[in-house]
């Protein structure tokens, strides 16, 4: 600490402008202000920034798109009741599947009813919504057993092709580190939706997902659904996205990876 | 983006002197982070929700003095939304929801869409361009406002969070702390910081 003698810092003089320093150390800073000019002189000069910042951004709060922003609060739908541990059975795990698909797509289109302008930059997103729905479902256990052979991977790829116009061989679709669990074909909205389902050993399930799209080639963007991370991108043909429960790094790494082997 | 940038050139305002303007005590609650203790009541989700439709306004605002973007602020708001509702159960009742609210949008700000644009290499809007407003700005107010806007948007990100924290939002050096996740004596040193900044840029008498 400084003695009597000493400039107080900076730092000390702003406390005391701001009325953040306790009566001792405020007395103190008095008793030097009184004593040398070089204190008062420093003192007035930062506390010239002593601005009407309230009144300064006030005018901001007016700015912000009231209307816009309650319609999308209310559309946010209530908290779920906890989900199940674990599926009883194969049955029960599809009859939940289906049940969350068609909240999925009524909260979508609510969201979506909030007004295109929201989400502009992003007009394709109701597909991930549902996609996020169902992969929240899954558990560690739900992609249990053994990784699939490289030949069994290939046909189950191979069934994307026919569906997709999608060839994808195994190796392009290995994630560094995550076991490749299985490759199917999902229906969204009348469409086609692949899916290759991983089993990350640090975070638990993730998925690889494409739909065909005419929207043209559009850059990664990354964005939080479900407590998941999803990045997702385009090329001329399909729509990606990559969904999981690791940290947004590790994410966009994999989601690199991917991408620079299979061609956009 | 904001239209209607207005370049000022004249205010006639003027500035108090220094003056211990801070009449909260500084020593009060800090946002609660851990998880709550059994005896805690806990919040409804039906609470959060109506304190979060009363600072939709404000968090905003801090969306967008942080992103300079519209469209990143209405990103913000609504992560923030769906996060807090997420965790109500982490929501402390009797403490300040605005608090709370403050420092999940600030932790989607900076871990996950600031980390994803300066990954992404996308410059930041030019400070000088943005953070204005349009509206009546042919008032003395609006030169004046804007002055002191363009200041602010000229410091660091670090220091132009805690500023505004700290004097537009009246936050105590503790809540700032809290929000920003960082020591006091970091918003000390960059309230310290920035206040030598804009006072080099404020004549002796104010803006003039």
């Amino acid at each position: 600490m400084n003695t009597k003698h000493s400039m107080p810092s900076d730092e000390e003089l702003t406390a005391f402008i701001d009325g953040e320093l306790g009566p001792e150390e405020a007395a103190r800073i008095e008793a030097m202000v009184e004593k040398d000019e070089a204190v008062v002189e420093r003192l007035e000069f930062l506390a010239r920034a002593s601005l009407p910042y309230k009144q300064a951004f006030a005018p901001l709060l007016d700015a912000a798109p009231r209307a816009r922003l309650v319609a999308m609060l209310s559309a946010i739908p209530a908290a779920r009741p906890p989900r199940p541990a674990a599926f009883v059975s194969r049955r029960g795990f599809l009859g939940a599947l289906a049940a969350s698909v068609v909240a999925g797509v009524a909260v979508d289109r609510a969201m979506i009813g909030v007004g295109a302008s929201f989400s502009r930059k992003d007009e394709n997103s109701e597909w991930r919504a549902v996609v996020a729905e169902y992969i929240s479902l899954y558990t560690p256990q739900t992609l249990a057993g053994p990784v699939p052979a490289r030949d069994v991977q290939a046909a189950q790829l191979a069934s994307l092709d026919g569906n997709l116009g999608l060839q994808l061989s195994p190796e392009q679709v290995a994630l560094p580190d995550i076991d490749f669990k299985r490759a199917q074909i999902l229906q969204y909205d009348g469409k086609p939706l692949a899916q290759i389902a991983y089993l990350d050993p640090e975070t638990g399930p993730m998925a690889l997902c494409i739909v065909a799209s005419d929207g043209g080639p559009k850059a990664p963007d990354i964005e939080g659904r479900k407590g998941m991370n999803v990045v997702y991108w385009a090329n001329a043909t399909h729509a990606f996205m990559l969904i999981g429960h690791a940290p947004v790094d590790r994410m966009t790494e994999i989601a690199d990876a991917v991408r620079s082997k299979i061609s956009v | 983006m904001i239209e209607g940038y207005f370049r000022m050139s004249v205010a006639h305002t003027t500035f108090p002197a220094y003056s211990r303007a801070r009449t909260e005590s500084p020593v009060r609650p800090a946002i609660l982070k851990q998880p709550v203790s059994a005896e805690a009541t806990i919040a409804s989700e039906a609470d959060i929700r109506s304190g979060l439709a009363e600072h939709l306004d404000r968090l905003w605002r801090y969306g967008f003095v942080l992103s300079h973007e519209r469209d990143v602020a209405d990103d913000l708001v609504q992560a923030t939304c769906v996060r807090a509702l997420e965790r109500v159960d982490q929501f402390v009742a009797g403490t300040r929801l605005d608090r709370w609210l403050f420092s999940i949008l600030h932790s989607i700000w900076l871990n996950e869409i600031r980390a994803r644009r300066v990954r992404q290499g996308q410059g930041f809007v030019d400070a000088d361009e943005a953070l204005t407003f349009d509206g009546a700005r042919d008032t003395e107010t609006h030169v004046m406002a804007n002055q002191v806007l363009k200041q602010v948007n000229a410091l660091p990100e670090a220091q132009r969070s805690a500023v505004f924290l700290a004097y537009v939002e009246g936050l105590s050096y503790r809540e700032v702390a809290a929000i920003l996740d960082v020591p006091i004596g970091t918003v000390m040193s960059r309230l310290a910081a920035a206040r030598a900044k804009l006072s080099e840029a404020v004549p002796a008498g104010g803006f003039e």
